[in-house]
């Protein structure tokens, strides 16, 4: 055991002490509010610089009838041709081209005959916003010829909203939002998923360099191999849970700070003390939202994703670790472990292209399965969570967990013995069967 | 007294033997050369030592115990295949390793200072192996095999990539411990090295041992009873019990005779029947090298 904790002691010092693991850890709780906050930037800038459209209208309905603030509009006269010259010639973003249109025949009701032409190319948004655009102004036109009432029109629209609740085994209602569910699962799901490549990767970097600068016969000659393979795992696995640590410390820290300057206790002293009372009412209001927000987040079961991330993080980490380990010590170079990583990614991306579906559909069986199946279990499961999963399943998917990284692990460690030793070995499959079966 | 006593041990890999019923015995405080070529087994029969691999059948004993996880820090072993951590601190190197072979962390202080002093390396101390010189790192290497002052030190092709300034630093650094009451392992396929340093020796190929002894009784047991001979005169009429090999004229009326005893004779009696017939001016036997002994066995067993 001493030794173990030797090896995992240096594992774990010389990455923590690396500038690089210092800057990870601190700088990517920061990203995502810079990654906003520079989208909102080019945001506000985009719409500083108007792009302008030239209108070609032949109908005559649209004049004037392009209002939003996206582009600055300019109607042509004159036909398409000497249009699209004045276009080239004076560098207008794109023109867009209105044929006639014929309103006598009231059944027709499909217009495929309008252009936009544009330097570069369309995106869907721009296409759909101008399409948008035309066929309300169509719509109007032939309300407007049709001589029905638009109030009528209007009565007869509906629109609803589903408000969704939980209702527990004690008869407790609590409201539900699939939406943040859905968010909170997949956000879970793949921070393990990316988890896994970081820190086996790791892994794997640390074996292969133990073997390529030749110190691992110096090494194993004071340590049993198995113990230097999951003093490796493990100290690579709590540098993965210190940096983990630390951002839910900085988060945390970041969410306080943030809505104690933002927050409900400091706007409403504001509004007591300075505020007008129209917006005091607006204040109010935030606070209802905020409140609301609380309410939603205290529908998410927190401690059990918190608990269940830790152990599938965990659990995945030692799974995948040892099958990178295995892999680390087999080949030569990163270059040959390539043919080998087929085991890893597979499942991986499978979890992941998978989670999507799960959690759009937590209860179907093809979440359950994978939910159960060690290899997928972790990034599913955490998906499936913030929906409610029944106690055993829970269990279940986790004693098949900890089998499976039992298993893992023991496969993985009679490779490494043998594999750790061997230099300029042609390497497949085979070999490693051979290597897993041979007696040392 | 034995340091090491291996018997009968059997190391079979998928593919092949490695090892086939190898006994040796080692004596305390000697130097003792594993000798065979590559791929003969001496590294196999080395990790099994060192425990990094078990043998499938025999036993072997350290200090007349059996062969057990404690023993490591008897041991220390300067594998063929070695390196360092390139991104780590020469110091915390020493100490990791140090640490690794049961040292405290106040003794593993003490003794890579006292090392560092007499490689003269101390101010290298906080700089990355990377860093360093080839030869440095070889020393840093070998403080890291001999610094936890082991009974029993196993050197796996030493002084291979040493330079020879290196090579000799070390060869007195080994006779050093062997005085100081260490045993040296000394495993090579390079038989020249072996003369100088080794006091028995065991000849290992293709995966049996052929051939083991204290390196004078072999020696003496593959004389071939030839002399080189330097004299005045004219070599003839030697007794039946001579045969004359080969002759070559020197300068100065002298000539260079080879010749070959048929029977066993001491040199005496080999000088008294030469001084009769020739002015003896040089008279040498011919002593086997270890290399010619190992061909001739080898050879040998192959016909």
């Amino acid at each position: 055991m001493k030794q173990i904790f030797l090896v995992l002691r240096r594992e774990y010092m010389t990455r923590v002490k690396k500038k690089s693991f210092l800057l990870a850890t601190i700088l990517t709780p920061l990203i995502f509010p810079a990654l906003i906050a520079l989208v909102v930037f080019f945001g506000s800038r985009e719409s500083s610089e108007v792009e302008s459209v030239y209108v070609l209208d032949k109908s005559g309905f649209y004049n004037e009838k392009f209002t939003d603030d996206s582009y600055s509009y300019t109607y042509l006269s004159g036909d398409l041709e000497a249009a699209k010259e004045q276009f080239q010639d004076e560098g207008a973003y794109g023109l867009l081209y209105i044929p006639e249109i014929n309103f006598d025949d009231a059944s027709i009701t499909y217009y495929d005959e309008f252009e936009f032409y544009s330097k570069s190319n369309t995106g869907v948004n721009i296409e759909n916003s101008f399409e948008r655009q035309l066929r309300v102004v169509l719509e109007q036109v032939k309300l407007d010829r049709s001589g029905l009432d638009p109030g009528v029109i209007n009565s007869l629209k509906a629109s609803v909203n589903l408000n969704t609740y939980n209702l527990s085994d004690t008869g407790e209602v609590k409201e539900s939002n699939s939406n943040l569910n859905l968010i909170v699962g997949y956000v879970f799901g793949f921070l393990i998923y990316m988890f896994i490549f970081i820190y086996g990767g790791q892994i794997m970097q640390s074996v292969l360099d133990e073997k390529t600068s030749r110190i691992v016969e110096v090494i194993v000659s004071s340590v049993r191999p198995f113990q230097l393979m999951m003093g490796k795992v493990l100290g690579i696995g709590s540098v993965g849970v210190t940096q983990l640590l630390i951002w839910v410390a900085l988060m945390t820290t970041l969410t306080t700070v943030g809505f104690s300057i933002f927050g409900p206790s400091a706007s409403a002293d504001m509004v007591s003390s300075q505020m007008p009372a129209e917006a005091a009412v607006e204040m109010t209001k935030t606070q209802e939202q905020i409140a609301n927000i609380q309410n939603l987040l205290d529908s998410v079961p927190i401690v059990t994703i918190v608990v269940s991330f830790i152990c599938y993080y965990l659990g995945a980490y030692f799974l995948y670790g040892a099958m990178y380990a295995a892999i680390g010590s087999a080949v030569d170079s990163l270059q040959d472990a390539q043919q080998f990583m087929f085991p890893i990614m597979i499942p991986l991306i499978v979890s992941i292209v998978s989670l999507s579906m799960v959690i759009q559909n937590p209860d179907s069986q093809l979440s359950f399965w994978l939910s159960m199946i060690p290899f997928t279990s972790p990034v599913v499961m955490m998906g499936r969570i913030p929906f409610g999963v029944p106690l055993w399943e829970l269990l279940l998917s986790m004693a098949l967990l900890v089998a499976g990284f039992v298993f893992m692990i023991w496969v993985a460690g009679r490779i490494y013995r043998v594999g750790i030793l061997m230099y300029g070995v042609k390497v497949n499959w085979k070999t490693l069967k051979v290597w897993f079966t041979t007696k040392v | 007294m034995n340091i090491l006593e291996a018997h009968n041990v059997t190391k079979e890999y998928a593919a092949h033997k490695a090892l086939d019923d190898v006994s040796i015995e080692i004596p305390k405080q000697s130097i003792f050369g594993l000798l065979g070529p590559n791929g003969a087994g001496k590294t196999t029969l080395i990790r099994i030592i060192n425990q990094i691999i078990m043998s499938d059948a025999g036993n072997i004993t350290i200090n007349g115990e059996k062969l057990e996880p404690k023993h490591i820090q008897v041991i220390g072993y300067l594998p063929e295949e070695r390196g360092l951590y390139k991104k780590m601190k020469v110091g915390e190197q020493l100490m990791y390793l140090a640490q690794l072979k049961g040292l405290s962390n106040s003794e593993a202080r003490k003794r890579i200072k006292h090392w560092l002093d007499k490689m003269g390396l101390t101010e290298w101390s906080g700089k990355k192996v990377e860093d360093l010189s080839k030869g440095m790192a070889q020393k840093i290497q070998f403080i890291a095999t001999v610094m936890h002052e082991p009974e029993l030190l196993i050197l796996d092709e030493p002084f291979s990539g040493f330079d020879p300034v290196n090579a000799n630093l070390i060869k007195d650094e080994i006779f050093e411990l062997r005085e100081k009451g260490a045993t040296v392992i000394f495993s090579t396929h390079r038989m020249e090295s072996v003369e100088q340093l080794c006091d028995d020796i065991v000849l290992i190929n293709k995966s049996k041992k052929i051939l083991d002894g204290t390196k004078k009784e072999i020696k003496k047991s593959y004389k071939s009873g030839k002399y080189t001979i330097i004299y005045k005169g004219t070599l003839a009429g030697l007794s039946n019990n001579y045969d004359l090999l080969e002759t070559k004229p020197l300068e100065d009326e002298m000539s260079e005779s080879l010749i070959q005893t048929k029977v066993d004779q001491n040199p005496n009696e080999v000088l008294k029947e030469l001084i009769s017939k020739i002015e003896v001016h040089s008279f040498v036997e011919v002593i086997p090298s270890i290399n010619d002994i190992f061909i001739q066995i080898v050879e040998g067993g192959q016909s």
